[in-house]
């Protein structure tokens, strides 16, 4: 929060709580203008290490059974359908932040990766797919003797 | 679309056992939330992805509710990084509940990074009054 005034004596009253929530908004609509709201979904990391690739994707509120991964070459496909929670009869929306509706990312990796090794775990919405480099691909000593 | 990167951060200060001050700086997300109110409950939804069960913390205070997550990563050597869109941090969000509520009654559940909190609420007495003659 950016600010807070909050007088004991009238914290209950309608106005402070609007006044809260209209805080909250504007808080996050500044940190969006200052730090950039990216259309990205989901946000992903990606390390390299000499022998394999590490993909980690932020995918809260999905199963494993809901997630698509597919793997060509250098090239790494994560596809999947979020579903919207359906709601009982009578259920008032206060407020609706969390995304759903189908996404798809396509990364482009720095090697091609060997496709029957590719190991995928999904623990607390996180889904971590560990890519091995292919054999040929993987960097060769060259020992050049200068005569 | 709404994602978790809305961020600031947090500069703490603590004092090693050689008794220096040391400081930290965390980043603090502000997740995504999905606030739903049936005419039982006050239902929350809040994105955290990264948050074991035991790193949720939840309080309600008179007609403050405020959620507050840990975000580690379990994965240890990563090697060189190549795109980051996201970093650990900490997930923190405050509510102000305007309805009478048990909040000694209030359940929650964390499952595949989302937190799922109901709080039931206090229905309010209704007395009939009959207009003396």
């Amino acid at each position: 929060m950016l600010f807070r005034i909050l007088d004991p004596q009238t914290k209950g009253n309608q106005f402070w709580r609007d006044f809260d929530r209209l805080n909250d908004e504007l808080t996050r609509s500044i940190l969006d203008h200052q730090f950039g709201s990216s259309s990205n979904f989901p946000p992903v990391n990606v390390y390299t290490k000499e022998e394999e690739a590490l993909v980690t994707c932020l995918l809260p509120g999905l199963e494993p059974d809901q997630i698509e991964i597919n793997v060509k070459d250098n090239l790494l496909s994560i596809h999947g359908r979020k579903k919207a929670e359906e709601l009982a009869e009578g259920t008032e929306v206060h407020r609706r932040e969390i995304f759903s509706g189908e996404f798809h990312r396509t990364l482009e990796l720095p090697f091609r990766v060997d496709q029957e090794h590719v190991l995928a775990k999904f623990t607390n919405g996180i889904l971590n797919i560990h890519l091995p480099r292919r054999e040929e691909d993987k960097p060769k000593k060259v020992s050049i003797t200068i005569g | 679309m709404n994602t978790l990167t809305k961020d600031h951060k947090q500069e703490t200060t603590e004092v090693s056992a050689q008794g220096k001050e040391e400081k930290t700086v965390t980043r603090v997300y502000s997740p995504n939330v999905d606030v739903l109110e049936t005419e039982e409950a006050i239902l929350f939804r809040v994105e955290m992805p990264g948050v074991d069960q035991s790193s949720v913390e939840i309080s309600i205070e008179k007609d403050q509710l405020i959620l507050e997550g840990k975000f580690v990563s379990l994965e240890e050597t990563r090697g060189q990084v190549r795109l980051a869109e996201y970093r650990e941090g900490n997930y923190f969000r405050k509510f102000t509940i305007g309805k009478a509520i048990h909040s000694e009654k209030a359940t929650a559940k964390m499952k595949n990074g989302i937190l799922e909190l109901t709080i039931p609420k206090i229905e309010p007495k209704k007395t009939k009054i009959e207009i003396q003659k």
